[in-house]
């Protein structure tokens, strides 16, 4: 048989029952369903925050409000701006790339190997959500919440702006309310969109270690198969998937 | 055809487990240490490699415009492009969707087109919300040149 013929048989065959016509699994299709509706979830807070930042006449510089590292900034007052975050967004991509790891030792039955992944992964995500506890807590500290700096005095909120920034100057002079408004609806977006995705990597971690637990016990090994590290793979993949833009649209634009 | 259709049971398959039906991946990999999984392993630390160095890139685009004061729309589409390319590689060989059959991937892409529109049509609503408070609009203004 010819190639193009064995294609034409695959191809009537494939949506006439006795076979997924995607070669996924029920779980697997599910999975990606789900993470469908995420990302349309998580692009609506990402596009209602650049609405509301379009909409505006200024706009807090990320290089003044995330300038602080932990403990370096004990000993220095120079500002570190995307120094923190950066090592926040390399240890989700390294907790990501050791989850692909684990996923390829489960194609391969290979017991020891995922978990060792997966414990690498767990403690990735741990170390990624006490980065983000540190982070929030110190915005915290510089009087950041939800809700904060309405109606606040410029003086507070000023050192947040670049004023060299095209129109930023001018529009503060102009009405000086603006900045505290900017600011207000800066840290709404920030602490929501980041609390969102914090509750991600959060049930995503629980979800880890009952993968782990499930691996020691031998679940997976007498199931015969480890699809369930790839569809838990899949979600833990996607939260590292949001952080990109997030990091973007947050921390560099 | 492939192996799987001979299984024995395939009707408890079919209803309860479905994932020995049907994730083929799987079934034909036995040892962790041959070629093709060195290969695939290697790949993957190659992948890690590159979004590493995108990441570098844009912290360092970041760091340079902010410190010479530089604002354009250039560094933006930059920033966007490799966000871009991030996202692309994250799903394609991480979550594996690279080696989904194409009807499938077509699946999972075509209603995220959806954000094309989404992100056009919402960036401009704010923008001319802007446009119209910074001109004939903004009762604010008006109020203020009448006391």
């Amino acid at each position: 048989m010819t190639q193009a013929t064995t294609a034409a048989i695959e191809k009537s065959t494939r949506w006439h029952g006795g076979r997924s016509p995607y070669n996924v699994s029920y779980g697997k299709i599910m999975m990606w369903f789900f993470l469908i509706s995420d990302a349309l979830t998580f692009g609506a807070l990402l596009i209602s925050y650049g609405t509301t930042r379009f909409s505006s006449n200024v706009w807090p510089d990320p290089n003044a409000v995330f300038h602080s590292f932990p403990v370096i900034s004990n000993f220095t007052d120079k500002p570190l701006p995307l120094m923190f975050v950066s090592l926040m967004t390399f240890i989700l991509i390294l907790s990501s790339v050791t989850m692909v790891l684990a996923v390829h030792a489960g194609h391969y039955n290979d017991k020891k190997g995922v978990i060792r992944w997966m414990l690498l992964t767990i403690i990735g995500g741990i170390c990624f959500l006490a980065c983000q506890a540190w982070e929030w807590t110190h915005l915290y500290h510089t009087g950041a919440w939800w809700g904060s700096f309405f109606n606040a005095p410029l003086e507070s909120v000023q050192h947040l702006f670049n004023m060299h920034r095209p129109g930023t100057a001018e529009a503060i002079a102009r009405d000086p309310s603006v900045a505290a408004a900017a600011t207000h609806d800066f840290y709404n977006y920030f602490f929501t969109i980041t609390g969102f995705h914090g509750a991600h990597v959060t049930s995503g971690v629980i979800l880890n270690i009952m993968l782990l637990v499930n691996t020691v016990n031998g679940t997976y090994e007498r199931r015969g198969h480890y699809e369930m590290v790839e569809k838990v793979g899949l979600y833990w993949h996607f939260v590292d998937l949001v952080w990109v833009f997030v990091f973007t649209c947050f921390y560099l634009l | 055809m492939s192996a799987q259709h001979h299984h024995e049971d395939i009707q408890s398959l079919y209803e309860g487990d479905q994932s020995k039906l049907y994730s083929g991946v799987m079934n034909h990999h036995t040892d962790i240490n041959s070629e093709e999984s060195r290969k695939q392993v290697k790949r993957i630390w190659m992948i890690t490699l590159l979004l590493s160095v995108v990441t570098i890139i844009e912290v360092a685009i970041g760091l340079g415009a902010h410190y010479a004061g530089v604002h354009s729309w250039l560094i933006i589409t930059i920033f966007l492009a490799l966000t871009i390319v991030k996202a692309a590689y994250i799903v394609r060989v991480f979550m594996h969707l690279g080696d989904e059959q194409k009807n499938f991937v077509n699946v999972v892409l075509v209603p995220l087109l959806l954000f094309i529109w989404f992100i056009i049509a919402f960036l401009a609503d704010g923008h001319f919300w802007l446009h119209m408070n910074n001109t004939q609009a903004n009762t604010k203004n008006i109020e203020a040149v009448q006391h």
